[in-house]
């Protein structure tokens, strides 16, 4: 039996970055434009920063994703059914509107769109966790249908405030919030408030890795095994939230890879979360880069008229994909879910 | 004898009503300890009562310390406990589920030391399930399964352990081995083992002493022989039983259909 050591934990931590490093390193050689072969640095230094944002968002994704379907017992729990996108995308809206001094024009000076898609990502998980929990307990079931129906709301009160405005904005318009893509207009400070909010997010998921292979278990179990279930369940879902959050909010709701990821990283490395959370990161990480350079070389090779949101590629792809995972799996147990 | 466990006037209800009313019980170490009594009598309310998952009133002390005073971890490593379902997730094999006995002892970013490692070997061994251990749960029997549930408690090093109706799912032939395995640990490790149970004779078989419960309260507590006893059963179970003595083994019990 292969011992989870110190070493262990370097080297599948090592191996996972390596993955990303070279598929990442791959993305810099396409451009939207010109030969596909090693850059010059001035084209690279253009390049790094949205294969690093994709990779950063990709990999806040895929992370949330492995918390959430430990957490919420559920294999197909996704980052965003708790209301994070949603909520990111109606504030994100909003947002775009105030600025044209419709509706929120006070609050939306004040801060920057990113910043205020973060706080209505907040918002909504917020609204999801006062609702689904009672007595200061989560229970699983209710969380995700609560989170179905916060999800369904935001989405409505979209639909509403754009049918009565008369001002719409003149740039993006409704439809480009509803795909999730790595935007170019982002500030330092917003980047880095990102990346520092989820690298920390991750390594306090890592942290926890050994406790929540034991989430999955019934709560009384978990309890025996020694772990504090409640406690880790408001830990791991508010971490895991503020993860997706700072994710959203650049890069909009980008669809599949935090419920294929990990699920990509099982078939490699078992059920231990302690080997898939490194992997899986890496994994989401290096498939937005690849899917963000995809966007450049369809763009390059004029199969796009403009660059492609990565969203709309990691939907293309990602949904036949995860079929296709599903039907493999039943075949292999049967339909039985092994629970 | 080592005292492991003492619970004094244990009083638990839900919304319904009382299920629990005084209850009193002891386990010490080596010794197998079954609680019988029909549905609905208190039995996995009682055991969840004493791991500490509800908390009622009255008072419960592992190891002389009351148990709202102990951290989850550290009552890990002295108590196990398994459900009459266990759980695991699509696709473990069984040695990712017996790893997670160490749990209580893992460090920060669940890393395992070499005792850890050790210890889930050791039990594999002991349990037979060497053979199986990259198998997929899936994959392997009931009775197999049960084994690794057994063998996942046994890797917490528990001073104790608390099985509710472990026999659920077992054919005939592999409630036997249960019985007989539960009996052992409790002699060879003196492992003190508290099991709830629906079969009377297999139980009675196994086990050192007996709790009868009845309605949530304790109707009565002793030797297998002095629980065993057809007129109360029958009073309790509301089904006409008859005692049957066997000699050189503990008496069975069996209800008496009408014609």
């Amino acid at each position: 039996m292969n011992r989870w050591s110190v070493s262990r934990l370097l080297a599948t931590v090592g191996v996972s970055a390596l993955l990303w490093a070279l598929l990442a390193g791959a993305c810099l050689l396409v451009g939207s434009t010109g030969e596909i072969a090693i850059p010059d640095w001035p084209t690279a230094k253009v390049r790094i920063e949205p294969v690093f944002l994709a990779s950063l968002v990709g990999a806040a994704l895929a992370a949330a994703g492995v918390v959430y379907q430990a957490i919420l017992r559920n294999p197909l729990a996704d980052p965003y059914l708790l209301g994070v996108s949603s909520g990111a995308m109606l504030f994100s809206y909003l947002w775009e509107l105030g600025a044209a001094g419709i509706v929120v024009g006070a609050v939306g000076g004040a801060v920057s769109q990113q910043g205020f898609a973060f706080v209505g990502a907040m918002l909504a998980v917020g609204v999801v966790f006062v609702l689904a929990s009672s007595r200061g307990s989560l229970e699983p079931i209710t969380l995700l249908l609560v989170g179905v129906i916060v999800n369904a709301v935001n989405g409505s009160v979209f639909l509403l405030v754009n049918a009565v405005t008369k001002d719409r904005p003149a740039t993006g318009g409704p439809l480009a919030f509803l795909v999730g893509g790595i935007q170019t207009n982002l500030t330092r400070q917003q980047m880095w408030v990102a990346g520092v909010v989820i690298a920390v997010g991750w390594m306090w998921l890592m942290y926890l890795s050994g406790q929540l292979n034991v989430a999955p278990l019934s709560d009384g179990e978990a309890e025996a095994l020694g772990v504090r279930i409640g406690r880790l369940r408001w830990g791991g879902l508010v971490v895991g939230s503020l993860v997706t959050a700072a994710a959203v909010a650049i890069s909009g709701p980008i669809g599949f890879v935090g419920l294929v990821c990990p699920h990509l990283a099982r078939l490699v490395a078992g059920s231990d979360v302690r080997r898939v959370l490194p992997l899986a990161t890496a994994l989401g990480a290096g498939l937005l880069a690849v899917a963000n350079a995809a966007s450049r070389y369809l763009a390059r090779e004029g199969m796009a008229a403009t660059l492609l949101p990565v969203g709309v590629l990691t939907g293309l792809l990602g949904g036949p994909f995860f079929l296709l995972l599903l039907w493999q799996t039943r075949r292999t147990v049967g339909g039985e879910g092994g629970k | 004898m080592t005292q492991l466990l003492r619970a004094e006037g244990l009083t638990f209800g839900y919304d319904a009503g009382v299920v629990l009313h005084r209850v009193a019980v002891v386990l010490n170490g080596g010794e197998v300890v079954a609680l019988i009594g029909p549905n609905g009598s208190g039995k996995s309310t009682l055991i969840k009562v004493l791991i500490g998952l509800l908390r009622g009133e009255g008072t419960v002390e592992w190891e002389g310390r009351e148990i709202g005073i102990w951290k989850r971890r550290q009552l890990a490593r002295r108590v196990a406990y398994l459900p009459q379902t266990p759980a695991c997730e699509g696709g473990q094999t069984v040695a990712e589920v017996l790893r997670l006995g160490r749990a209580p002892y893992w460090g920060a970013f669940g890393v395992e030391s070499l005792r850890d490692a050790e210890v889930v070997g050791e039990v594999s061994q002991t349990l037979g399930l060497g053979e199986l251990m990259n198998r997929r749960m899936e994959e392997i029997s009931g009775g197999q399964r049960q084994r690794v549930f057994i063998g996942r408690c046994l890797i917490q090093e528990p001073a104790a352990m608390l099985l509710d109706e472990p026999n659920t799912f077992l054919d005939l032939k592999h409630q036997v081995e249960l019985g007989e395995l539960l009996r052992r640990l409790a002699k060879e490790r003196g492992i003190g083992v508290l099991m709830a149970s629906h079969d009377l004779n297999l139980a009675g078989a196994f086990a050192d002493r007996m709790v009868l419960l009845c309605g949530g309260k304790v109707v009565k507590s002793g030797a297998v022989g002095e629980v065993l006893d057809a007129e109360l059963l029958s009073r309790v179970y509301g089904v006409r039983m008859e005692r049957v003595e066997r000699a050189g083994g503990s008496p069975v019990v069996i209800p008496v259909v009408p014609d």
